[in-house]
């Protein structure tokens, strides 16, 4: 990943678009866990690995499936680094 | 399962006959009979040890893993009553709860948990006698409320179960719900009476369609009962060609949506479908047993359960009509461990016909000529979101409290996923910046998690009102019908 910072505000923008229509999107803090007030519920987690697999071309596995590597626009953005793809255009 | 055996007795029985049959599956790792009976044996050792005057209750967080299932079987056996609560609850909840229960010691669980047990000579409440599990109800907010359930009443619906649902050795049962729910007494406690085979599913996985889907299949699981969202998550990770082979698929909970019950002869073609109605108090009171093109009825009774309709005034109904459901079964509690609250929900027969005490279910229903019931709606503000029991009226009262909410209201509307989801209809003060993730952080820290609403709307007219003043509910349903969240 060359730049960490793009990757966070396409996270983010989905993230607004999806599940929080009413926000800002400057309005939503990088740490916000979006897990424990129910931003994104079990369904939610699934559209979102959904989209994380198309987005950036990543297979997400069951062993990756951990709710914690989703839980904030900063860990997801984390996880999807770590896996080292670069970011498609999509 | 003979007769007048009880679940413990049972259990030994198929651990000397035959240790090395497969008990539990958990992770891919099977426990055998033998090798679960020799560790509810060590840990009712450890019990033994314990400093516990008679009737006193332990405490056991219901974390899954068969070294729980291993501590309530040693307990079983010891005939100690014990409390077994989420291990999601919070801290302060668990502590009033063990302390309501009397419980000094707390088994298993991680560190720094035996801290929450009872100090000795905290103001315990008297535990009847003859008390097994004690569960606690899926309240929304305040306190759960604790269900002691007697050895002999475990013991009758075991014994039901287990007839019903064909349990017995060499038959597989999926546990999905946690350890501290009510349905564990059919799928993991009336299994093992039986001598069949457990496999249980990790709540971290519980979500996980795909893993659901291998675990049916690749472990010829027969029998599963589950919340109506488990069958729509396998069937969205299934594909048409390979279609599973439980032989009996329960679901109970919620409210079963109309389109996933449509797929599911495809998904589970050798299944037969039963839709089960019950609460914690009680246990399982009706069952019905769906043919095709059948609607969703409650079914006829359980044998031995009675069951009353009840109109506004108190009288109770006697053929086809609409009342609120009051039932007696043979599993029950006879109340709450805490008598002093909810009192009222435990009661003789209205017109003293008998001398048995009703639960009032709070649902209400409309039996036909034919004796089949169906679910109407509640009497109160109780809805059932993904099987946990949420009073809307609390979350409403806790919207409230945020100091730019000027009105809320909070219904269940049917969703086409998950049966039902709470949505949330809120006016902000004029001039606000308030925004639904603010609302949601708000809810985290007052609410558990399944009483957060799925939707948040906020809008900066009035809501609609009726002619009397009040929220007028069916036009907030008919306005937010069809539209994306």
């Amino acid at each position: 990943m060359t730049n960490d910072t793009s990757v966070t505000d396409v996270i983010k923008q989905y993230i607004v678009e999806e599940f929080l229509p009413d926000v800002a999107v400057q309005d939503l803090p990088v740490d916000h866990d979006l897990l424990a007030d129910g931003v994104i519920d079990s369904l939610g987690l699934l559209k979102l690995i959904a989209w994380i697999e198309d987005r950036f071309g990543l297979p997400v596995d069951d062993s990756a499936m951990d709710p914690d590597n989703f839980r904030s626009v900063r860990a997801i953005g984390a996880f999807v680094s770590h896996a080292g793809q670069p970011v498609t255009n999509g | 399962m003979t007769d007048g055996v009880d679940l413990c007795a049972a259990f030994a029985a198929h651990a000397a006959r035959t240790p090395g049959a497969p008990a539990l599956l958990w992770h891919d790792e099977v426990t055998t009979y033998g090798e679960l009976q020799a560790r509810a044996a060590q840990h009712r050792a450890a019990l033994g040890a314990l400093p516990l005057l008679p009737g006193e209750a332990v405490g056991i967080l219901a974390t899954k893993s068969p070294d729980t299932i291993a501590l309530i079987l040693a307990c079983l056996l010891a005939r100690r009553p014990f409390l077994l609560p989420s291990a999601a609850l919070p801290d302060d909840v668990l502590a009033k709860l063990f302390a309501q229960a009397g419980c000094r010691h707390i088994l298993g669980g991680p560190p720094g948990i035996p801290e929450l047990g009872a100090p000795a000579g905290a103001d315990a409440l008297p535990i009847p006698t003859d008390t097994s599990f004690m569960l606690t109800t899926s309240g929304s907010t305040g306190l759960p409320k604790i269900v002691p359930l007697g050895r002999e009443a475990v013991h009758r619906f075991v014994q039901w179960a287990g007839e019903t649902f064909e349990l017995r050795p060499g038959v597989t049962v999926l546990n999905y719900a946690p350890l501290n729910f009510d349905l564990c007494l059919l799928d993991v406690w009336s299994t093992l009476a039986a001598g069949g085979r457990v496999v249980l599913v990790d709540p971290e996985q519980a979500a996980n369609g795909r893993h659901l889907l291998d675990l049916l299949r690749r472990h010829a699981v027969d029998v599963v009962q589950a919340v109506p969202m488990f069958y729509r998550l396998v069937h969205d990770a299934s594909s048409a060609e390979a279609p599973v082979a439980v032989r009996h698929a329960m679901f109970t909970g919620d409210v079963m949506p109309e389109q996933l019950l449509a797929e599911l002869p495809r998904l589970l073609p050798k299944a037969r479908l039963y839709n089960i109605y019950g609460c914690t108090e009680t246990n399982d009171s009706f069952y019905h047993e769906l043919c095709p093109g059948d609607g969703i009825s409650l079914g006829r009774p359980l044998p031995g359960v009675r069951a009353l309709l009840v109109d506004d005034d108190g009288r109770v109904v006697p053929g086809a009509g609409t009342g609120e459901l009051l039932v007696w079964t043979p599993f029950q509690a006879v109340g709450y461990l805490d008598r002093r609250r909810y009192a009222d929900k435990f009661g003789p027969h209205p017109a003293g016909a008998d001398d048995l005490r009703y639960f009032r279910t709070g649902d209400i229903v409309r039996r036909d000529e034919d004796g089949r019931t169906f679910l109407v709606g509640r009497r109160d503000h109780q809805v059932k979101v993904r099987g946990v029991a949420i009073n809307t009226a609390e979350v409403e009262h806790t919207l409230l409290r945020h100091p730019d909410v000027v009105e809320a209201a909070v219904i269940a509307e049917p969703d086409p996923l998950t049966g039902r989801r709470l949505v949330a209809h809120v006016r902000r003060l004029a001039g606000s910046r308030l925004n639904s993730l603010v609302l949601r952080e708000h809810c985290a820290r007052r609410l558990p998690h399944a009483a957060i609403p799925s939707v948040v709307r906020i809008v900066g007219d009035p809501l609609p009102r009726t002619s009397t003043g009040k929220v007028d509910r069916i036009a907030l349903h008919s306005g937010t019908e069809g539209k994306p969240q």
